[in-house]
């Protein structure tokens, strides 16, 4: 049984007189998993930040299991159980692979057991390496780590196979359908063979509307959207 | 291997400190006492500074405030145990100073450059302010004859006495921050140091932290003072103002920021350095701490100690 | 009245001189992202000139004019020697800084002795403006502040270098992109600030004795005023100097300087809590 997760309703972000969002309405269910995609500036990483709470929306409302929480402090939404992989690999360079870890489970509000999320994430031979010396791709790897290592009940992965290598993307759309039995996720992607290999819910976003939502398929053959990622619309 | 190397830099510093006083006559036991006490000044200072990577340059405030408070305390006649109650208040006041800056300032999302001016500001205003309130602090000349430390009706005076007091205090000061920067707090602190966005995403509050730490630094930095006074037998306005702020930097700077052990060496150092200089001419010494903070920056960002541990790395890959 | 008219001309002349000593530190704090601790030397240094050149039986005129040059001088020594390469590294900047002014300050007492030094005002004694009689120099100081302040705002908004300046605030890499050579506008406008700062400083220099420590009071100051007013821009500039000069003035009134110091500081704090951007900043909305 599924409950709903996540739900914004008639969400609408304005930078001064630039809309970054319009009257979105959108839910999600637990241990379900989304991709959100579209073009430069449809309003990807707005939507991002509106989810994580760290901007609050300038009309409607973000409700994460029936709470708001829009503008609540970054520290208390993740306590809540919204984990957020950043954009840019953001690892703590001066701790090592297994600190960093540490570091992000300590964090949660009740504090998980230590599991095999470094096996899991192919960093296990790599504990006791400095962040700073690990590899753009182990980079992201640790910070999918650190994400699930609060064994959140929501995931936000932002472009999560930046950087990466066609395997290491497919691997990581492997590891995403391992983890959403465990926790819902949703995942802001560019990369479209990415998102074919997640073949999952799809949400489009354009100029700042919810364009279309549907399984992969089902978008990946729509006129319009291809339009949209065209620059024909 | 870093870890284990400082523990027997505090240790072999231990014996040092130990043995010192069998060779040294009591003029030279109660200068390097006095040195020791500033360390400890120092040793507070780095603790904030080197796991935070936030420059207080009002450092002074809380020691001279430490200092002011003992002074009062103990020089109110009628209290019991006042050595006791005055160390209490030494440590509480900076305390609590310090959780209201913190307050305003960390929790306002002030860091870096903001944070370091505004407490520069702090230094030069506490100063100002014991200067102009005579009635209490005594001025320009400060408060002479603040009562020795007294335990249980037995006086801590004399050098040796409080030498031993200095530097067992210091020691277990040193190790009880440590301890605490070696434990999950300090790993925290480095990860909002390096991250303090990502450190909160994940669910640390991260002003809180960085409050309680400079809260528990404005304590030690207090009691420093605290000691001080009591044993030097006086206050002055030197003590809480802008060039004892700075100076502490140049300490810590040089002993090596964020190893803790690095500025006591940095203190005694300098402070030796110091009293040389200012033999020969009084208004040199201000010249060249100037030209130790440009040199510093641009020679030994790390500390004087880190040159030391580049050459040992060089040598052994040389000889590898 | 006469309280109230001489309260707001005392007003007047904090503000001129805080907006003065200010400018160059809003340049280097808002434009290039260093904090520069030797800041008040510049003031140093512009009062120093003018005691020099009235030891030579210089007017006080020629005086005005050397202070901003020295300073200037000294601003590009200290912008080419030191700042120029810790650009990128904000606390080694404010400790070479902080050092440079403990030089600065030594250097004077150094070459010009011990003990504060007199320097003559231009014109002598008072000027009545019917409801109150008030120091004649006072009122020529805020004149010329005014001027003065005036100047740089026709400079950063109307000429081709005011646009570098306005570029390079809003998009460093976007400056070098269409061809700006942003370390050259950086030196000018260090050197620009530092020569405003000296200006200030031969301004003040009648209405004190001229000593190697009496930047510093002025850089707290002036520090609060960029914060309070919001970095970067004149406007905040003049808003910052507004309020801790009026405030300043109001308060030593009716009680002693340093408690004034000590409750402007309180005040700034807390605004500096509550709007972390500045008193003009409209953001607020985003966190």
């Amino acid at each position: 049984m599924s409950e709903v997760l996540l739900e914004m309703k008639g969400v609408s972000v304005k930078f001064g007189g630039l809309t970054a969002l319009s009257d979105i309405d959108y839910s999600i269910t637990s241990r379900s998993l989304a991709c959100i995609i579209g073009p430069n500036g449809a309003g990807k990483s707005t939507f991002l930040n509106v989810l994580t709470g760290t901007l609050r929306p300038s009309i409607g409302s973000v409700a994460f299991r029936g709470r708001d929480i829009g503008g609540l402090a970054l520290h208390r939404i993740s306590r809540l159980g919204i984990a957020r992989k950043f954009q840019i690999p953001s690892v703590f360079p001066s701790l090592s692979v297994a600190e960093n870890m540490d570091v992000a489970r300590w964090g949660a509000a009740r504090e998980p057991d230590e599991t095999d999320v470094l096996e899991m994430v192919g960093l296990s031979a790599r504990r006791d390496v400095k962040a700073a010396d690990l590899s753009h791709g182990e980079k992201q790897w640790l910070e999918i780590g650190m994400a699930i290592a609060a064994s959140p009940k929501l995931l936000l992965l932002d472009e999560p196979t930046a950087g990466m290598t066609s395997q290491e993307t497919q691997a990581t759309a492997a590891l995403l359908h391992r983890l959403k039995r465990h926790t819902a996720i949703i995942a802001v992607e560019h990369d479209i063979s990415f998102v074919r290999a997640l073949d999952t819910d799809t949400l489009v976003l354009h100029q700042g509307r919810l364009f279309r939502r549907g399984p992969f398929s089902e978008i990946e053959a729509d006129e319009a959207v291809r339009d949209v990622y065209l620059g024909r619309r | 291997m870093k870890h284990r190397g400082r523990l027997v830099a505090l240790a072999a510093g231990t014996c040092v400190l130990s043995i010192y006083p069998a060779f040294a006559d009591e003029y030279h036991l109660t200068v390097l006492r006095d040195a020791l006490l500033f360390g400890l000044f120092a040793v507070s200072l780095d603790f904030f500074w080197g796991s935070t990577g936030i420059l207080s340059f009002g450092h002074a405030t809380f020691f001279g405030l430490g200092g002011y408070v003992m002074t009062l305390v103990t020089m109110t006649s009628g209290l019991p145990a006042p050595s006791v109650l005055g160390l209490f208040a030494a440590v509480g006041a900076p305390a609590a100073l310090a959780a209201i800056v913190g307050y305003f300032l960390l929790f306002g999302g002030v860091r870096g450059s903001f944070f370091t001016i505004v407490t520069l500001a702090l230094s030069v205003i506490a100063q100002q302010l014991v200067i102009s309130w005579s009635s209490v602090t005594g001025g320009d000349t400060g408060l002479l004859g603040v009562p020795p430390l007294a335990l249980g009706g037995y006086e801590i005076s004399g050098a040796m006495a409080t030498y031993i007091v200095v530097a067992v205090t210091l020691i277990v000061v040193l190790l009880a921050l440590r301890a605490l920067e070696q434990s999950r707090w300090g790993k925290i602190l480095i990860a909002i140091g390096d991250n303090e966005v990502r450190a909160a995403a994940l669910g640390h509050n991260a002003p809180a932290r960085l409050t309680l730490t400079f809260v528990i630094s404005a304590a030690v930095a207090g009691f420093a003072g605290g000691l001080y006074v009591a044993i030097a037998g006086v206050v002055a306005p030197d003590l809480i103002g802008l060039l004892l702020s700075t100076e502490v930097i140049v300490w810590v700077a040089i002993g090596g920021r964020g190893t803790l052990l690095g500025p006591v060496v940095g203190a005694v150092l300098v402070q030796r350095a110091q009293q040389e200089i200012s033999s020969m001419n009084p208004s040199l010494w201000p010249l060249i701490l100037g030209c130790t903070f440009v040199i510093i920056v641009f020679v030994a960002p790390d500390g004087v100690m880190s040159i030391a541990e580049r050459s040992r790395m060089l040598l052994r890959r040389r000889s590898a | 009245m006469e309280a109230a008219v001489t309260t707001l001309l005392n007003a007047l002349t904090l503000i001129g001189i805080l907006s003065l000593v200010g400018l160059g530190l809003t340049i280097s704090f808002g434009l290039m992202n260093v904090t520069n601790l030797a800041h008040g030397e510049f003031l140093t240094v512009g009062a120093y000139a003018v005691y020099f050149t009235q030891s030579f039986g210089g007017s006080y005129w020629l005086g005005l004019v050397t202070a901003p040059l020295a300073a200037a001088i000294v601003g590009c020594a200290l912008e080419w020697l030191i700042l120029r390469h810790l650009y990128e590294k904000p606390i080694a900047a404010i400790l070479a800084t902080w050092g440079a002014s403990l030089v600065i300050q030594q250097s004077l007492e150094l070459v010009f002795g011990l003990g504060g030094k007199p320097v003559l005002p231009p014109v002598q004694g008072a000027l009545d403006l019917s409801v109150a009689a008030y120091p004649a120099y006072r009122i020529l100081l805020i004149c010329i502040a005014a001027i003065a302040l005036g100047l740089v705002l026709v400079l950063v908004r109307r000429t081709s270098f005011g646009l570098d300046i306005r570029t390079v605030i809003q998009n460093r890499t976007m400056a070098e992109a269409v061809g700006i050579n942003t370390r050259r506008v950086y030196a000018i406008a260090f050197a620009f600030g530092a020569g405003v700062a000296g200006l200030a400083g031969a301004l003040v220099s009648p209405l004190t004795t001229v000593l190697p420590q009496m930047g510093v009071g002025y850089l707290a100051n002036a520090f609060f005023v960029v914060i309070v007013g919001g970095a970067g821009s004149v406007a905040g500039l003049i808003a910052g100097s507004t309020f801790i000069g009026g405030l300043t003035s109001v308060l030593n009134y009716q009680m002693s300087p340093s408690l004034v110091q000590a409750i402007v500081l309180l005040v700034a704090i807390l605004i500096v809590r509550v709007r972390p951007n500045g008193l003009l900043s409209t953001a607020g909305a985003l966190r």
